[in-house]
């Protein structure tokens, strides 16, 4: 698999304050990364770094095999989806005019193509279609969020950025969010980069899981391997609740007895 | 007395709609001005920070400055009329524009433009695809601040000559009529209202967010431009005319006549048309530089005002130098006196008469001893000009107790209302044969002779010999007997300048 996005040697620091340091990353293509850690990891950071919103103080960044400072800001970005939290949508603009909103600065002659655009991927998330004209503030939480991942998708990048896209929705709207996501990476392909600091979110939607402390890596693999084999006193304090868990179905969930599910706890309860 | 305005309102209706247009130009082509020139520095100080607090506090600065002092500062530079009060009015209205752009655009999430940034806006892009809508509302609120502010303003603007309400009110100031007056600061009222309401519904329509409203938006938008533009054009196309010839008065009731006469009999008598501006404030202080720099051809002038404020010449005039008048006039302006009414406007002072007739007052000598009990009140004229307050006081040793600068139309209420004691008057004063004073003797021939006569530029009399002829038609015409009667016809009768100049010219049989 190709290399996509490459960090080297990165060290980010305001002043004296050293953020990250001695960093090296590689991502490989079609990949699902989620990068959980501590607030203040610079998890952030990192996915900042890749569009060029923050410049690191030393390193390199490549993105498919070329340094971005020698790129064109502007033109980087446009090819990479950028999705934040709380989803931010323009609230001066309609649900249309949002998603259209990188494609029209790629393509501004072109409108067909640009609300052919619109539809799809208003239909990839799951909006119906006549909430185009609908202004944000109009929308329920679920809504804007799903307007903000096509908004991040509409000009098909090769990358998405999401920074806590769904912290700020219920756990069930959450829920559906991710399993759709997870979806669409599925069928697109794109490698995707997702902060979080929910655990069970990273190791849901994840390929490989990244985890962050005081801007160091931790440890970097596969959901499956972080359960099993935690390298660090850190990663075993993150998973360990997460270890516990049983995804057993429904009628083996008796004999489960961390879930809460389990006859002993049922009982206790009677 | 509101009955007096409304019927002034109707019989008048074709003066104050002029004046309303005129006054709703001059507003909205500075309100354009500003709009424009406010909102792209307000747009520069908010992306070039650190320009932001320079610039604010220079046009702070220029905002403190009292409105009447910024427009006698800019008469050097750009002269009486529209021009200097459309840049007045556009630097006072550049404050509220500057300032709520840059807040508008500041206070717009910093997460929405890092999100407009992240998916590859160009600065540009970001600045009038998010930050600007973003901060309409508030400039929007600047907007109509400011629309209101400078339609109040305008009204000062007749000061310098320029045109408007303003004139209504200056007119009626001066000439002693009050409905006059009234009903120009009643049609600012409204006008101001008017606007105040138009926008706050467009500003309404604007915070809307809703799709079917976005197209009306631009066209309205779009309209309201076009409305402003082709207003403000009429108006600039309007007054450059060909063959005109610019005729500028002092704010005094009968300056007013002489230029209604003038105006009447140019008109009358050659092909020439004759724009007329009535009340200069500042009288010669503003005109003179005016004619110098062309915008004014002629205007009437007192031969003891040229010889002293105009020439600058130290010492009495009297009738026997105006040879010598009139040769510096032509070396050092190019300028003629052509047209000697006749009458003579010299100074004169007047007292209470309870205090002339408590202390036996008959000439100026007599003031000497109770001069550090009395007011003294006077034109702003008056306590400049070589021959005024200061030369008064030290031919005759007077110490008064302290002096009153006050509009020539508002010093015989005044007097009349005892606010001051001794007052100059002019010898042709209308109001003078109504009001309760005693005229004291000019006993050691302190004043100079002022006979009044019009100054007329050289070149505008080469280009135009006909006026020659015309002009000459005013030579002593007019006694001090017949201007006193003028002045009082309008001052206390209510009568219109232009009806009183027709009665005069048809009894003198020049109208044909």
């Amino acid at each position: 698999m190709k290399t996509v996005i490459e960090f080297k040697n990165i060290k980010k620091a305001y002043d004296d304050h050293v953020i990250i340091d001695g960093f090296n990353l590689s991502i490989k293509k079609g990949e699902f990364i989620t990068i959980i850690g501590s607030s203040g990891c610079g998890k952030t950071t990192v996915l900042k770094m890749v569009n060029g919103l923050i410049q690191p103080t030393s390193g390199d960044i490549f993105v498919d095999g070329e340094n971005i400072r020698d790129k064109n800001q502007t033109r980087l970005r446009r090819n990479i989806g950028y999705a934040i939290q709380g989803s931010v949508l323009f609230p001066h603009m309609t649900v249309e005019q949002n998603i259209a909103y990188v494609p029209s600065l790629l393509n501004k002659r072109d409108k067909t193509k640009t609300k052919a655009a619109v539809s799809k991927w208003m239909h990839i998330v799951g909006l119906p279609e006549d909430l185009k004209q609908r202004y944000p503030f109009e929308l329920s939480g679920g809504q804007q969020q799903r307007v903000g991942i096509a908004r991040a998708l509409a000009a098909s990048p090769d990358i998405l950025l999401m920074d806590e896209p769904f912290g700020a929705v219920d756990e069930i709207t959450r829920e559906q969010l991710q399993t759709e996501l997870k979806q669409i990476h599925e069928q697109t392909g794109i490698t995707v980069l997702f902060v979080t600091h929910d655990i069970s979110e990273a190791l849901k939607l994840g390929t490989k899981v990244l985890v962050m402390n005081h801007g160091k890596i931790e440890q970097f693999t596969s959901p499956e391997n972080l359960l099993q084999h935690p390298a660090t006193e850190f990663v075993k304090k993150l998973v360990k609740k997460e270890r516990r868990m049983c995804h057993l179905p429904e009628e083996q969930l008796s004999s489960c007895d961390y879930s809460g599910a389990g006859e002993k706890g049922h009982l206790d309860k009677e | 007395m509101i009955q007096d305005m409304w019927s002034m309102l109707i019989e008048r209706k074709d003066f104050f709609i002029e004046l309303l247009l005129e006054h709703l130009g001059i507003s909205l082509v500075s309100i354009l001005i500003a709009i424009l020139l406010g909102g792209v520095i307000g747009i520069i100080i908010s992306e070039i920070k650190k320009t932001a607090k320079p610039v604010l506090g220079i046009i702070n600065f220029l905002y403190t400055i009292p409105s009447i002092s910024l427009l006698g500062f800019l008469i050097p530079f750009s002269g009486v009329g529209n021009t200097t009060a459309i840049i007045a009015l556009t630097i006072y209205a550049l404050l509220p524009m500057v300032r709520n752009t840059y807040t508008g655009i500041t206070h717009v999430d910093g997460a929405i433009l890092e999100a407009a940034k992240g998916m590859g806006s160009t600065r540009m892009q970001i600045l009038y695809k998010i930050k600007l809508p973003l901060a309409m509302p508030i400039i929007m609120s600047g907007i109509r601040n400011m629309v209101t502010m400078t339609i109040a303003l305008a009204g000062i603007a007749s000061f310098i000559g320029a045109g408007g309400l303003g004139v209504a009110i200056y007119r009626g100031i001066t000439t002693n009529n009050a409905a006059m007056t009234m009903a120009g600061s009643l049609l600012i009222a409204l006008l101001a209202l008017v606007m105040d309401i138009g926008l706050g519904m467009i500003e309404k329509r604007i915070n809307k967010r809703h799709i079917k409203t976005k197209k009306k938006k631009r066209i309205l938008i779009a309209a309201i431009v076009v409305l402003c533009l082709s207003i403000a054009s009429a108006i600039l196309i309007n007054q450059q005319q060909q063959d005109t010839i610019h005729i500028a008065t002092k704010p005094m009731t009968e300056q007013y006549i002489l230029g209604e006469m003038l105006d009447i009999l140019i008109e009358q008598d050659t092909d020439l048309n004759v724009e007329l501006t009535q009340g200069v404030g500042g009288g010669t202080s503003n005109i003179q530089p005016a004619m110098e720099s062309g915008e004014f051809d002629m205007y009437p002038e007192y031969t003891g005002t040229g010889w002293n404020m105009v020439l600058k010449h130290d010492g009495l005039y009297t009738e026997d130098l105006f040879d010598e008048l009139e040769s510096q006039y032509n070396t050092q302006f190019q300028m003629q006196w052509v047209g000697m009414y006749g009458f003579n406007n010299t100074y004169g002072l007047v007292v209470r008469r309870e205090i002339a007739e408590k202390y036996n007052l008959q000439t100026y000598s007599d003031l000497k001893p109770i001069a550090k009990n009395l007011v003294f009140g006077a034109e702003y004229d008056f306590f400049e000009r070589e021959d005024g307050y200061e030369a008064l006081c030290e031919t005759y040793g007077l110490d008064f107790e302290r002096t009153m600068d006050m509009d020539i139309g508002l010093k015989y209420q005044a007097i009349n209302q005892g606010e001051i004691d001794v007052m100059v008057i002019f010898t042709t004063d209308g109001q003078l044969s109504t009001s309760d004073v005693v005229v004291l003797e000019d006993d050691k021939h302190f004043y100079p002779s002022y006979i009044c006569g019009n100054v007329i530029r050289t070149e505008v009399l080469d280009q135009h010999p006909e006026l020659q002829a015309v002009l000459e038609k005013f030579d002593h015409l007019i006694t001090d007997q017949d201007m006193a009667a003028m002045n009082y016809a309008v001052e206390s009768e209510g009568q219109e300048p232009r009806d009183v100049a027709y009665d005069f010219l048809r009894s003198q049989n020049l109208l044909k």
